[in-house]
Order: structure tokens, then sequence, then C-alpha cells
């Protein structure tokens, strides 16, 4: 619920320091990081028209300029126009008509009431189209200085693949070997020896500049002596949908095509891998590769807080939730923004660095037979990344202490079947009762104690942290010499909003 | 946060076999051709007009209360023909919504207030935030979050929206308890 409609009050660091709710942060499995949306790349899958929910080509959509070819929205409101029909017995010639009505159709808005017959657009015989298509005024002059700049683009692209070349041939080609350059070949032949700059050469056509006048129009006098009628002049945003006419009248407002949407791949900035692959077809909302953290993170929930007094100690109730298929374990440690800052300092010079004291961490951590294995890390090291993100500080005021429980507790893995499981399902597993409250399936509830500091006021946000440590069970297939899937102690920061404070009596 | 448990009088509701929840007070219109699949929670004083033509929700579909579900019309040269109103799984209907569409997605959420045009189609994984008044025969895209009157895309949603209102619609069915009697 919390992530539907209300604001975020559980927060996740992510690697780069950013803090955001667990369902806008993605898990690259092979980096075993969090991401956000700022530490992946985006890339367009594909262009669709949400209206009519047709996939359209990147090609055709760069020629329609991203706009759907059979939908309109409406000039006035922006809302979508709908195709009506009209009747047309009122024809000259009533035997036809009688014998197969003529069915004309045109546009209108369900919201304003706007139509196509408003401005004067004649009703069209077939349902979704022949709509007919402005001529922009000024289409030849953009037209001529868009040619001008692609011909220079392709110019330079030339004159550098001429370079590239030239340093090639200065010890691949023959004539280096038989003595006889290209220039001094020229210079026989009686050509001159060097060739014109290519770019002087093929100038492109620069089209005619524009010409400032010295007589210009008077102001027309009726600007001053007509009313305004408000209801005949168009408001900014209806000027701006239409950016290349700018009607500034409400007779001239047409049909504008509607914009197309674009479906995005996600791709980890560090390693390359996709984190999130969309299915091709524009109204599924399944996906190829889902790399949500909120399928592998534990997520972390507010159940009850006792009322927040400044520097009393309360109850605060979580509810921990593993959504994986692998138990874990999970330890809450002490929120240390001030280490991980010297850590990532001592990490932030060179990625390479980065990667090797991660993977010397891991290995410390718990697996001795890594070291024997080539690691999904070790090959990746090779490939260079594209994008190094330098982590930020993570800007949280945090006025609120949490006592750190001494023991860790076990969530057991996602079970679909749990629901219609009505048998009291314990899995036999022994809780320190102090922490853990109550679990069912995957699921604990487990209560902590919070202290907001001393110095509050009244009605001040309070926030507080800490860091969850859970077991990540890595299961990347397709890596050689490995059975086991490795499992990884992987630390995420979390920040809770309780509320406000009140009387501290 | 975690949903708190919410309470109904066990006297007010009538639960099937198949786990749906209606409560006695609604206006339930021609309920030979309203279908609710299971573990659907129908609220007071709703409204399903299911006299007009086919009203078929999937599961875990909440309706709230005062909510209006009704299936579109659309004008004919002869008269106004009524179309089905089909509502896809886990959607949520807020307080004193007017539907009208003629297709609602998978995993919909609907504010309270809203007013959703006739015959609008609703695609899986959409929001209507509070208040939202959508034009007739709009299309909501899957991922967009929709408000304003006229309702526009405002913004988009998480990627793994469907399992945010999977969990939400079922920790509902689960909250929505019968007051224990002490």
């Amino acid at each position: 619920m919390s992530y539907i409609i209300t604001p975020d009050i559980v927060r996740y660091a992510c690697t780069c320091g950013l803090l955001k709710p667990i369902s806008n942060l993605y898990f690259c499995r092979y980096c075993t990081q969090l991401r956000c949306s700022f530490c992946v790349c985006h890339e367009v899958d594909t262009n669709f028209c949400g209206k009519c929910s047709e996939n359209i080509p990147s090609s055709e959509a760069r020629v329609k300029k991203n706009r759907c070819g059979n939908c309109y929205i409406c000039p006035c409101c922006e809302q979508e126009l709908s195709t009506r029909i009209a009747s047309t017995k009122t024809l000259s010639d009533t035997e036809d008509t009688k014998t197969t009505p003529k069915k004309m159709y045109y546009l209108s808005c369900q919201f304003c009431r706007w139509s196509s017959r408003d401005v004067g657009i004649p009703d069209q015989s077939t349902v979704t189209g022949g709509w007919p298509e402005r001529e922009n005024v000024h289409a030849n002059q953009l037209q001529e200085l868009v040619d001008m700049y692609k011909a220079i683009v392709l110019a330079q692209k030339q004159q550098q693949e001429k370079d590239k070349k030239k340093q090639r041939g200065k010890y691949l080609s023959y004539t280096d070997r038989t003595g006889v350059t290209a220039a001094a070949l020229r210079k026989r032949i009686g050509l001159p020896a060097e060739l014109t700059h290519p770019l002087l050469r093929s100038k492109p056509k620069e089209p005619e500049p524009a010409v400032a006048k010295t007589e210009v129009e008077k102001l027309p006098i009726e600007l001053f002596t007509e009313p305004i009628n408000l209801m005949d002049i168009t408001t900014v945003d209806q000027r701006l949908l239409q950016p290349e006419a700018q009607p500034t009248t409400v007779d001239k407002l047409f049909p504008v095509h509607k914009q197309l949407s674009i479906k995005r791949t996600l791709r980890c900035k560090s390693c390359e891998h996709n984190v999130s692959k969309p299915e091709y077809n524009p109204s599924s909302v399944k996906f190829k590769i889902q790399l949500f953290a909120y399928y592998h993170i534990p997520e972390v929930r507010i159940v009850t807080v006792e009322p927040l007094r400044a520097g009393q100690s309360c109850e605060l109730i979580l509810k921990f939730t593993n959504p994986s298929q692998h138990q874990t374990t999970i330890t809450i440690l002490e929120l240390n923004l001030e280490q991980q800052e010297v850590e990532e300092a001592e990490v932030a010079p060179s990625f390479d660095n980065m990667e090797n004291l991660s993977l010397q961490e891991k290995q410390q951590m718990s697996l001795p037979s890594m070291l024997s294995q080539p690691s999904s890390l070790m090959s990746m090291s090779t490939r260079s990344p594209t994008i190094t993100v330098k982590p930020r500080k993570i800007s949280e005021n945090v006025n609120c202490d949490v006592d750190v429980p001494s023991s860790t507790f076990i969530l057991p893995p996602r079970d679909d079947a749990a629901e219609y499981d009505d048998s009291g399902d314990t899995h036999n597993i022994q809780d320190d009762t102090k922490l853990v409250k109550w679990r069912k399936s995957n699921k604990a509830y487990v209560k902590l104690n919070v202290t907001p500091k001393e110095d509050l006021g009244l009605n001040s946000d309070v926030v507080c942290g800490f860091t969850m440590q859970h077991v990540y069970t890595n299961t990347i297939t397709g890596q050689m010499d490995k059975k086991e899937p490795q499992k990884y102690d992987h630390k995420v920061k979390v920040f809770l909003h309780l509320g406000k404070l009140v009387g501290s009596e | 946060m975690e949903l708190r448990d919410i309470n109904y009088n066990k006297s007010d509701y009538v639960e099937t076999a198949s786990g749906n929840k209606v409560c006695r007070q609604t206006v339930l219109c021609g309920s030979q051709n309203i279908i609710l699949q299971g573990k659907v929670i129908v609220q007071s004083e709703a409204i399903i007009r299911g006299d007009l033509a086919n009203v078929k929700t999937g599961r875990y579909c909440i309706i709230s209360k005062e909510a209006v579900l009704r299936p579109p019309y659309k004008k004919f040269s002869k008269g106004v023909a009524f179309f089905p109103l089909t509502m896809g799984d886990h959607v949520y209907v807020g307080e004193k919504s007017l539907v009208n569409a003629a297709i609602v997605g998978n995993y919909v959420y609907i504010g309270k207030n809203c007013v959703i045009g006739r015959r609008c189609t609703l695609r899986d994984c959409c929001v209507i935030e509070d208040n939202t008044i959508l034009a007739p025969e709009t299309v909501v895209p899957p991922f967009t979050r929709y408000s304003g009157s006229p309702g526009s895309c405002i913004g988009d949603l998480p990627e793994c929206q469907a399992d945010l209102m999977v969990d939400f619609t079922r920790s509902y069915y689960q909250h929505f308890q019968p007051t224990k009697l002490i």
C-alpha cells in the first residue's frame, strides 16, 4: 500500500548513496549491488502508442517524429480524440443515400466537446484516416538546414576515416616498401602533390541566410482598438502543444498526433548486464529479465510504533519479508555513516581496485572454496566498466538511536503455496523471543527499541536507520565449476520515517 | 506501513463458498449478470449495475464503500447499447468512485472519488490517483499514474507494480476480518 499512493516511509540506501523505496531499486546479481534508476543505463526498447497499443519500429517512429499515425489528441484539452460517425442523410441525391447510406467520420473530444468540424476540417469517409496534415510554412527552410548539417556531419566522418587510413597506410602500403610514395606518384603523373582538403572540396550547399529588413510592418492599430474576446484566444499550453504553428486563435487549432510511449531496457552501468528487459508486446506487464530489489532484498515494513518521546525508549515493530527462494539470516547492525565514507574513500580511486577489494572482502567473509574457483567477479574484471559511479554521502538526518539486538533471526524462503496451508508452520526455528514476536511463512515480526534524541523539538520528524545484513544466495547459472549457489553477506542501509515526536514528559 | 485490521460486523456480510465477502447493504442489480470470481470484497453501499450488462470481476478485487460499477453504453443511430464491464484480478476501487469503464485490467488501483468515464480502457498495472476524472474513451497504458481533471499521465510506476498490487489486495483480504465478540 505504502508504495502505491502514500509517501515513502521506509527507504533503502542505493549503492550510489541515494535513498529510494525498495520498489524503485534494482539488484544487479552480477555485481551483487543495489542500483537505482540513476545507476542504470536507460535504453529505448520499443516505441508504442498508448492508445492503440501498437508497436511502432524505431525507424518509423523517427520518421513520424515519435507520434502515432492514427491517434489524435485534442488541441484544446490534450485528451484523446475519438472518431464519431456522422449521419449523412442530407446529401443532394437522395436516391443514392437510401440504398447505401454513406458514413462520414469526424473527430471529437469527449471531454471538452471540441470537434474537427469546429475548425472546418471536412468529414472523412474512412475510419482511420486521411486527416489532412497541415504543412509547416517553414518546412522547406528547415529541411534545407537539416540537409546542410547532415552533409557537414558526413564530410567530417569521411575526413576522420581518411585520417585513420593515412595513419595505417604509413606502415602497411606497398608504396612504402617500393619507395614510391603516393605523393611522388601523383607528381610523376602530373597531379598536384596534396589533395585539397575534403571539407573545402565538397563544401555543403549553404541555405540562404536570413536577411534583416530595415522596413517592418506597422503595428496594426486593431490591437489597441478592438476588444479582446478571451474565448477566441488560445492558452500558452495550447500554443506550445503545436510548436511549429503556435496558433493564436482558437479557430486555428488542429488535431495533434498522439505522442508515442516507450518501453525501457535497463542496464547496470558497472557490468553492463541487463537488470530489466520488458516483453515486446505493448500491453504486457511481464518482463524477460527482472532483477528488481523487491524480489531479492528482504522487505522492511513498519507495523506499529509507540508514541515517540524525546529521550525515551519506545517500541517499534517491524515486519521482515523474505522474497527470495532461499533461506536467509538477518542481522541488524548499527548504522555507521562515517565508516562507510572511509571505505569509499579507499575504494573510489579506481574501479578495478574496488572490485578486487570487494572480492577479497567476500572471500574473507564466508567462502574458502571460492579461492580455487574462478568467480564471476574475476571474469568480469576484464571487462571495463562504462561509467564508474562515485558514491555520494547519504543525506539523511538520523535523529533516533536504535538498540541493536545481539541475536539474528532466520527467514524461511518464500512459498507461494503457504497461503493455502493452514497448518501452523513454524519451521521449527528457534527464535530469540525478545527479538522475534511472531512469524508466519516467510515473514517475521521483529521488535526493536528506538530512542529519539533528547534535543528534538515537538512535532519534528523522527528518522531512524540501521544496517540490515542478509545472506544473499546467488544462483547465476552458466558459470564454470559451479554447482552450489554461492552465499554472500549483503548489507543494506535502511532508513525509517517513524512519524512526529509527541509530548516529551 | 503494514495494513491494520479492518473489522466488519459479521451479520452485515455474506461470505460465499469461493470467498467473496459481500455486504448486505449494497445494491446489486441484476445479480444473475454479476460474476465475482472469488475473494472479492464488496463493501457497504456499493452499487453494481448488473441489470445493464454483464459485470465480471477477477479474483481479489476490492470494491470500497459507495463505489459504483456501471457498464458503459454507446449511442448508435438506433438507440443505445450497453457493453459488459470486465475487471481483472487484484483491482482496488476506492470509496465513492464511479467506474464506467469497458475494461479494467489486472493490478489496477483506482483511488477515492474518481470518475472513470464511459468506455475507458485501463490496461494492466496502472494507478488512478484520488479525485481523478478520466474523460470518456480514454486508454490508460500500463505502468502509468493518472491524476487530475481531465486525467492525464503524471508519472510512471515501478516495474514490480504487479507484485505490489498482489501483495496489497491479498493482505487487504487477510486483514478484512469480522469483529471478534468478546
